[in-house]
């Protein structure tokens, strides 16, 4: 069935998407528009794929990449946070010095990797669902996990106490402050928690892509960005959006099996996700950053 | 019945004194130091880096330098790969100083490639030489205008974030360049037909490959000097800048500045496309940019966004990227660590406050 196929391979192309999309809501529900997004996933899939050329396995390429996300995100919240510089350009900048380390490094240090996918599971008695089945329960682990990050996500923007306060510093953090929050503190633990799941992201795309190339991310990092204007910042409604990109993804690769799409030429295609986003960001006009987002916040009792 | 004129028209002269988007802060003495921190700092993380992956950092360096000046030939690449910067640079830096984050130079540049190789392939062959390029040119200028427009009219009516839709546009205008490299024009692998020789901007230099498209270059600089010192346009764009909201009270239909802005920029991101195609590589070729798109906002950075200032800058980003093509071709180390260096320079002017943007709606 050639609709089974491509949202199957939909749902396994969001997942990079998705876990990049969890971590910028974190990050941006704290106040800090993490345009470096594309950089951190570029460095996470390359964690990974180091981290499996030294002889480890997918699951030490995790580790590695959750290891590079928290670099990343130290180094993000002290420009972000503590040194205030502007995000958008800091953001920009990041992606090139990611792009240009990887790929001196990866010329360098990475040897030939086997191609290596997380371990494949399907959930017995749903996986024989029609349809369904085989979209949502035959994937693989890091896949489930995924889907079960939503209301992890949800649960922490919303019904904890962090979650609460970090919303504030994005809302009005002058305010946040007279109630007597550290509004770095709670950015810095944003910037770090979202720059891990954002690396878990890139090893998610490391796994599935079999191997790591030069500029690997090839924009969806930015596309990321543009799922969680669309989807308000709602972790659920960042699972649909992901999987509206996933399938648009997946679009090309089953193209010759979709009629007059197999007439088109493949470079032609590659453009659908990114002229979906287009589209996206313009659908979601009415969507708004949280009024504090990529502003630098200087507390009044910290003046330096 | 005409309803009185509430508002005053903008004004025909460009005052002086109107203070720019970008300023470096604290005294002459202290922004001096601070960039001297930024230089150690940078020298300090790449020579570490040098010796991480093997090579002397003292050679490493003396390769950098005959990469980049080390003859005459050099030189003229450091001055090309400068002419390309220069204008990726103006690409970032008119919509910057109207605070509009014109991300996608490098989609402009790249579509305005496209544009070019179309251009100059398909015009019949009969034509003059320099018709052909003068109509490329030109041609080029307003695809790179279109390029920059989308993201300008999105922005001016659904308010659409201009990052994520120039980013975006990146993507589809190299997906563009590779369907031109693979179905119109196939020629090898990486690359198109090549232009017919008597196309070509003329060479102006002898003994390198500088060619008339450093002066065209040279042309856009000077023409964005006119357009923001001293066209109301100009003016119009700063004061977007400063503060949208005083620019819309006061008359300015911001819309149409953020607009004109954004197909400004891309203009000269197009022009940036035809220097490649047809004053350096003589056709379309895959990864023909390293980036240089995106080095373009670091040279409009350094440059504080002032267009006489993009001279340098670009000088010195492009000796920075020749230097490393002279480094792998001494020591085997990927040329791709001229964007670590670069962007670690940037990144450490930005977090030394050295560059620092500034604007009337961020200081609440």
């Amino acid at each position: 069935m050639i609709v089974t196929d491509v949202f199957s391979l939909g749902v396994a192309l969001m997942i990079p998407m998705l876990w990049a999309a969890y971590g910028e809501t974190l990050i941006e529900k704290a106040g800090v528009l993490n345009v470096g997004i594309e950089g951190v996933m570029l460095i996470g899939a390359f964690a990974a794929a180091l981290g499996v050329s030294k002889g480890g396995g997918i699951y030490a390429g995790l580790g590695f990449s959750i290891v590079a996300g928290v670099l990343c995100g130290s180094v993000l919240a002290l420009l972000y946070v503590r040194l205030g510089t502007d995000q958008i350009v800091t953001g920009i900048m990041f992606n090139i010095l990611a792009f240009g380390l990887t790929t001196t490094l990866a010329d360098e240090i990475l040897s030939a990797t086997r191609v290596t996918a997380f371990s494949q599971y399907e959930i017995p008695l749903l996986s024989d669902i029609p349809f369904f089945g085989e979209v949502l329960f035959s994937q693989n682990v890091l896949v489930y996990a995924a889907f079960l990050a939503a209301p992890v996500v949800f649960y922490a923007l919303h019904r904890t106490w962090y979650g609460l306060y970090a919303r504030a510093s994005s809302e009005y953090p002058r305010a946040a402050e007279a109630a007597g929050l550290d509004v770095w503190k709670l950015r810095y633990v944003a910037v770090v928690a979202g720059c891990v799941l954002t690396s878990v992201g890139g090893a998610a795309l490391f796994s599935s892509s079999g191997g790591f190339v030069s500029g690997l991310t090839d924009g969806r990092g930015f596309i990321a960005l543009a799922i969680v204007i669309l989807a308000r910042w709602n972790p659920y409604w960042i699972v649909a959006a992901s999987l509206l990109f996933g399938v648009s993804e997946a679009l090309q690769f089953q193209a010759d099996r979709l009629g007059p799409l197999g007439d088109v030429p493949p470079d032609i295609l590659v453009m659908i996700p990114y002229i979906v986003t287009i589209l996206a960001v313009v659908l979601a006009r009415a969507s708004r950053y949280p009024p504090a987002v990529g502003l630098p916040y200087r507390p009044s009792a910290k003046a330096s | 019945m005409a309803t009185p004129e509430l508002v005053q028209p903008a004004p025909e002269e460009t005052p002086r004194g109107v203070p720019s988007v970008v300023a470096t802060v604290g005294s002459r003495r202290a922004a001096l130091l601070r960039l001297l921190a930024s230089l150690v700092a940078t020298m300090a993380i790449f020579s570490a880096l040098i010796v991480a992956l093997g090579e002397n950092p003292i050679d490493a360096f003396d390769a950098f330098w005959s990469g980049a000046f080390g003859n005459k030939f050099n030189v003229g690449q450091t001055l090309m790969i400068a002419s390309l910067l220069a204008c990726t640079g103006l690409a970032a830096a008119i919509p910057f100083q109207a605070h509009l984050w014109n991300v996608g130079g490098e989609g402009q540049l790249w579509f305005g490639a496209f544009a070019s190789i179309s251009l100059i392939l398909i015009l019949p062959d009969g034509m003059e030489g320099w018709l052909a390029i003068t109509i490329t040119v030109i041609g080029s200028i307003v695809a790179g205008a279109f390029w920059g427009f989308i993201p300008g009219i999105l922005k001016a009516t659904v308010n659409a974030n201009e990052v994520i839709t120039s980013l975006m546009l990146v993507f589809i205008a190299i997906a563009l360049g590779d369907y031109a490299i693979s179905k119109l024009f196939p020629s090898q692998s990486n690359s198109t037909e090549s232009v017919p020789f008597d196309r070509l901007l003329p060479n102006i230099w002898e003994g390198t490959l500088v060619t008339a498209g450093a002066l065209l270059a040279l042309g856009a600089i000077i023409v964005a000097i006119v357009l923001m010192a001293g066209t109301s346009l100009g003016f119009q764009i700063r004061a977007v800048g400063l503060n949208s909201n005083t620019a819309r009270i006061s008359g300015m239909r911001t819309g149409r500045v953020t607009v004109a802005a954004f197909a400004i920029g891309g203009a000269f991101g197009g022009l940036a496309g035809a220097i490649a195609v047809l004053g350096i590589n003589s056709a379309l070729v895959a990864g023909f940019s390293a980036n240089f798109g995106f080095l373009g906002i670091a040279v409009a950075l350094v440059a504080r966004l002032k267009p006489w200032w993009i001279v340098p800058s670009a000088l010195l980003f492009a000796a920075l990227r020749t230097g490393s093509s002279g480094l792998q071709a001494q020591t085997g180390i990927s040329s791709t660590v001229g964007e670590i260096l670069v962007t670690v320079f940037v990144i450490l002017l930005l977090a030394f406050g050295v560059i620092r943007l500034r604007y009337a709606e961020a200081t609440q």
